[in-house]
């Protein structure tokens, strides 16, 4: 039973090993669209830069008591995100995308698809 | 106009004054926060009806939406710790000054309602920043209560640019 285990506990790591990127959460690199979260509070996007891959989605969440938008200007725009909701963007094109809220001029964040 | 901006500078100062000579307990802090929110949600009201331009009555509507937010959490915060807002003179002043402002607000049409009331959002919002950086963090005893100050406060610095850009194309 333990050898058992030991082959198996083996077995996946070596199969953890060969799979770049594995064990790295929400990387994306597994040929799997990943999921990433960015939390907007207190006016800030938090991770306020964040890299993710083609197909790749993300989503913001609003944890600020009032409305706050995820606009890159012509790429795209969640308009007001309420209190305590969220938005999600699927990711298609490689690029920088620095995006603003258009109520909130002191607020602002980076998305890079690579 | 100038007069009544001057009359809400003047009470603001004074009553930051007098409370920094007596530093504010918690449940006046937490009073002065929620009559601050409300001033502006009260004017906030009267500029979404009364703006001449979409812009201002845009910026009218988000005061309310977003003070009124602030006064929703501030409300809980103080209803899960027990607290009851205490009044005090700088609640009083701030609500005075609110209603004067209001009163003015209502005697005022067109461009000159619009630029009024977005005078009165620039000093506005610079004295309740100077009361809160001056007076209610350092006073705030509770860690949520100045968690709750801290977290709004980029708002109160997102609205004074917003109205100083309004101000700027008056």
């Amino acid at each position: 039973m333990s050898t058992r285990a030991q082959r198996l506990a083996l077995a996946l790591f070596c199969a953890g090993a060969l799979l770049p990127g594995s064990g790295v959460y929400a990387a994306g690199t597994a040929g799997k669209p990943a999921i990433h979260h960015v939390v907007i509070e207190g006016l800030k996007n938090e991770p306020e830069t964040l890299t993710v891959k083609r197909g790749d989605t993300v989503i913001w969440t609003n944890k600020d008591p009032f409305p706050h938008t995820v606009t890159a200007p012509g790429k795209f725009d969640s308009h007001d995100i309420p209190a305590g909701g969220s938005w999600k963007y699927v990711a298609r094109v490689a690029g920088d995308y620095p995006y603003i809220c258009t109520l909130h001029s002191n607020m602002k964040g980076m998305l890079r698809v690579e | 106009m100038k007069n009544i901006g001057i009359v809400l500078a003047s009470a603001l100062f004074l009553a930051a004054g007098s409370v920094a000579a007596q530093a504010p307990n918690d449940a006046q802090i937490a009073h002065i926060v929620v009559t601050a929110n409300q001033v502006d949600i009260d004017a906030g009201k009267l500029a979404e009806k009364m703006g001449s331009t979409k812009a201002v009555r845009d910026f009218g509507k988000q005061m309310v939406t977003d003070h009124s937010g602030v006064n929703k959490q501030a409300v809980a915060l103080v209803t899960k710790l027990k607290v009851t807002p205490e009044d005090n003179p700088t609640s009083q002043a701030l609500k005075s000054g609110g209603e004067e402002n209001v009163k003015n607000l209502k005697t005022l049409k067109g461009k000159a309602f619009d630029k009024a009331y977005i005078d009165h959002e620039v000093a506005y919002h610079q004295q309740v920043l100077d009361a809160v950086d001056k007076t209610l963090l350092p006073s705030a005893k509770n860690e949520e209560l100045k968690a709750l100050i801290t977290k709004v406060r980029p708002a109160f610095v997102a609205h004074l640019e917003h109205a100083k850009m309004l101000q700027s194309k008056m």
